[in-house]
């Protein structure tokens, strides 16, 4: 009988309940919070879900020394955390959307561009607020990349600055990226008149394919040259579009875009999600990152809608632009530029900024690559 | 034509040949430190004390050098061979090694055949016998127990000075040991930041200031060539709704699809009839109706044989 209850107490011991703490109990909430709010209300179910479930898996609690946990070396989470800790999913979710995003907008209107490196505004904005808060210039550069609203550029980069702080940055990132309806549209109305709203933009031109290949070697080859660190990102990222656009590489590009960007997403979000354990993720430092990431975005979003209000002093007749564009200057594909369609519908449904807006969306990723690759320069 | 493809070659090939390519390969390693009498310093595995000759590796990634060879004659580069065989023979990314020098090699890879002297050269050979990789002198003043070393200089710590009698640090790292990391120095010297966000922001700008411009350089030109001897003339869509109607239709498709769906219809949709003309996207196949007959009636009775 004795020796029954010895088993059973052992047995317990090794159980989740045993070893169970509120911290973990709250993580495990999050995690559920995640979900819920992924499959109810769809906000970026793709990243939102395996985040959520990472969370739970991360935290259920358990007798150190299985070698299961994602940070005990060996384990099969921990082999499968490399990608994230070594910084080489990102550039591969890089490559998927390089060959599925049409560069065309931007193409047809590269002055756009520039809204696209307006918004990176929010980044070094972040940056100074962080370093103002006490943080060591990589960590504050790690913290300051979620305000390019790219999740991968942002694990990719606190994975090479601040290893230690990446689950929450990239949690972080991720999550705002979800909000971004949310997050953007009262700056857009705080800071625009209804005379702006209402400005009608030209059609753009149409892009033929010689363009569409010429762009994506001509933009890497600029700005690799200028930033050679940001090499992973816009490597991938041109490489992937040259795939798509060459018209020869059909079954790469399709393998890049597919199954390749679904299996890293699916990888990416599940072990960034694992690596939020109670004990390294729940901490004041977490609540200051989730903080500055919110106001990375705020500045991101007021420094694009900003920037178009005052370029626009200098533009003449229909080369004005709709300052409910600029938002969309940060690299949250399709999700911002879907703002400003929303919005500018709002208060005139018959004119369609999506197209417009697609321009600086995508110039916004080249910008925050290039934005990571100066951080990473400069603090790596 | 042909002439233009041949210049552009012939840029390229030039641009190829100006650029300073580097690769981690034996090339990349440096004789950093010697010292030649070695009284109270290093010793080796058998408790001797010998003179030693440090090889680092000025890349960022594991070189071999088995096969290589060390001399101190100019004469004669083969002088000591480095075992080809001895798969231990790899340098870590700027990490180093040490040869003791005592004159015989019998003692192991890490041993070689000939003792240094003060005013000769030494060389590190490449496995071909005859390329010499690099070189250090040894001064003839150079005093007991220092060393002459090389130190590195500059930002990318890929150049070196000379130093002689210096403090022996074999198997270190010549340079400065207790060296700051970026972030420690940018905390030092832009404590506030701003500096850094000011050249940060700047080159942003910058790049992307540059692409604009050279597309739309790229798009006028391109537009020309278009336009020019009305070879290719854009065709309007015949029936097609307006670029508004396409876009609500997007937006009606958000609901049924998905965002990314809705914006992909939006932008093809309106760039399809706002430049009415379809562009040559890629995997696009349009199908038009031509009349076969295949399905026409009369063509599946029987024919009857006329009387």
């Amino acid at each position: 009988m004795e020796t029954i209850i010895d088993s059973l107490v052992q047995f317990w011991n090794f159980t989740g309940f045993a070893n169970a703490s509120w911290q973990n109990l709250v993580m495990i909430l999050i995690g559920i919070i995640f979900i819920t709010i992924a499959i109810w209300k769809e906000w970026e179910p793709l990243l939102l879900v395996p985040i959520g479930f990472g969370m739970i898996i991360g935290n259920i609690p358990m007798f150190p020394g299985l070698n299961i946990g994602i940070y005990e070396d060996g384990s099969v989470l921990n082999t499968l955390y490399q990608g994230v800790k070594q910084g080489w999913y990102p550039p591969l979710i890089f490559l998927g959307i390089g060959a599925m995003t049409d560069f065309s907008a931007l193409i047809s209107q590269p002055r756009l561009l520039l809204i696209g490196a307006a918004a990176q505004v929010g980044i070094f904005g972040a940056y100074l607020l962080a370093l103002l808060l006490g943080f060591d210039p990589n960590q504050a550069g790690a913290i300051g990349i979620i305000g390019g609203a790219d999740g991968p550029t942002a694990i990719f980069l606190s994975s090479q600055l601040a290893p230690d702080l990446m689950g929450a940055i990239a949690v972080s990132a991720y999550s705002y990226m979800a909000l971004v309806p949310v997050i953007q549209r009262p700056i857009m109305l705080a800071l625009t008149t209804k005379k702006e709203r209402l400005i009608r933009m030209p059609a753009p031109r149409a892009v033929s394919q010689k363009e569409k290949i010429i762009f994506p070697v001509v933009g890497f080859l600029l700005t690799a040259f200028i930033v050679p660190s940001g090499l992973p990102l816009l490597g991938m990222l041109f490489f992937g579009n040259l795939l798509k656009e060459s018209g020869v590489t059909r079954r790469l590009a399709e393998t890049a875009r597919g199954p390749l960007i679904d299996v890293v997403t699916t990888l990416i979000g599940l072990t960034v999600g694992a690596s939020t354990q109670a004990d390294k993720f729940l901490s004041a430092t977490s609540i200051k990152i989730f903080g500055l990431g919110l106001l990375s975005f705020v500045i991101a979003t007021t420094s694009g809608v900003l920037f178009v209000k005052f370029w626009n002093l200098f533009l003449k007749g229909n080369r004005k632009i709709n300052p409910l564009i600029g938002n969309a200057g940060v690299s949250a594909v399709p999700d911002s530029a879907r703002v400003s369609e929303v919005v500018g519908r709002e208060f005139d449904p018959s004119n369609h900024l999506l197209m417009h807006a697609m321009g600086p969306n995508v110039a916004g990723v080249i910008g925050s690559a290039v934005a990571a690759g100066i951080l990473l320069g400069f603090l790596g | 034509m042909k002439r233009n493809r041949l210049i552009l070659a012939a840029l390229l090939l030039a641009a190829t040949a100006a650029l300073p390519l580097r690769a981690q390969n034996p090339t990349d390693l440096r004789i950093s430190e010697i010292l030649v009498e070695n009284t109270k310093g290093l010793t080796d595995d058998y408790g001797e004390r010998n003179g030693w000759i440090e090889v680092f590796n000025n890349s960022n990634g594991t070189v071999r050098f088995a096969g290589c060879y060390l001399s101190d004659d100019p004469a004669d580069l083969k002088k000591y061979h480095i075992p080809s065989t001895d798969r231990s023979t790899a340098v870590g990314p700027r990490q180093s090694v040490v040869f003791y020098a005592g004159g015989d090699a019998s003692k192991g890879t890490y041993y070689t055949n000939f003792k240094l002297r003060r005013g000769t050269t030494v060389y590190l050979v490449s496995n071909d016998g005859r390329t010499v990789i690099d070189c250090l002198e040894i001064p003839a003043n150079l005093e007991a127990d220092k060393s002459v070393m090389k130190v590195p200089v500059g930002i990318k710590a890929m150049d070196f000075q000379v130093k002689e009698n210096a403090v022996p640090t074999p198997g270190a790292y010549n340079g400065d040991v207790d060296a700051k990391t970026k972030s420690q120095i940018m905390k030092e010297k832009d404590p506030t930041g701003l500096v850094l966000v000011l050249i940060s922001v700047s080159t942003v700008f910058l790049s992307l200031t540059i692409l604009a411009f050279v597309f739309g350089w790229i798009g006028k030109t391109s537009q020309r060539m278009l336009d020019g001897g009305g070879k290719k003339k854009r065709r309007k869509a015949a029936g097609a709704p307006s670029p508004e109607v396409a876009t609500a239709i997007a937006m009606a498709l958000d609901q049924e699809l998905g965002g990314e769906t809705y914006a992909a219809i939006a932008l093809a949709l309106h760039q399809y009839l706002a430049s009415a003309c379809h562009d040559t996207e890629t995997y696009r196949l349009t199908i038009r109706h031509a009349a076969s007959g295949w399905n026409n009636k009369v063509l599946n009775f029987r024919q009857l044989p006329k009387k």
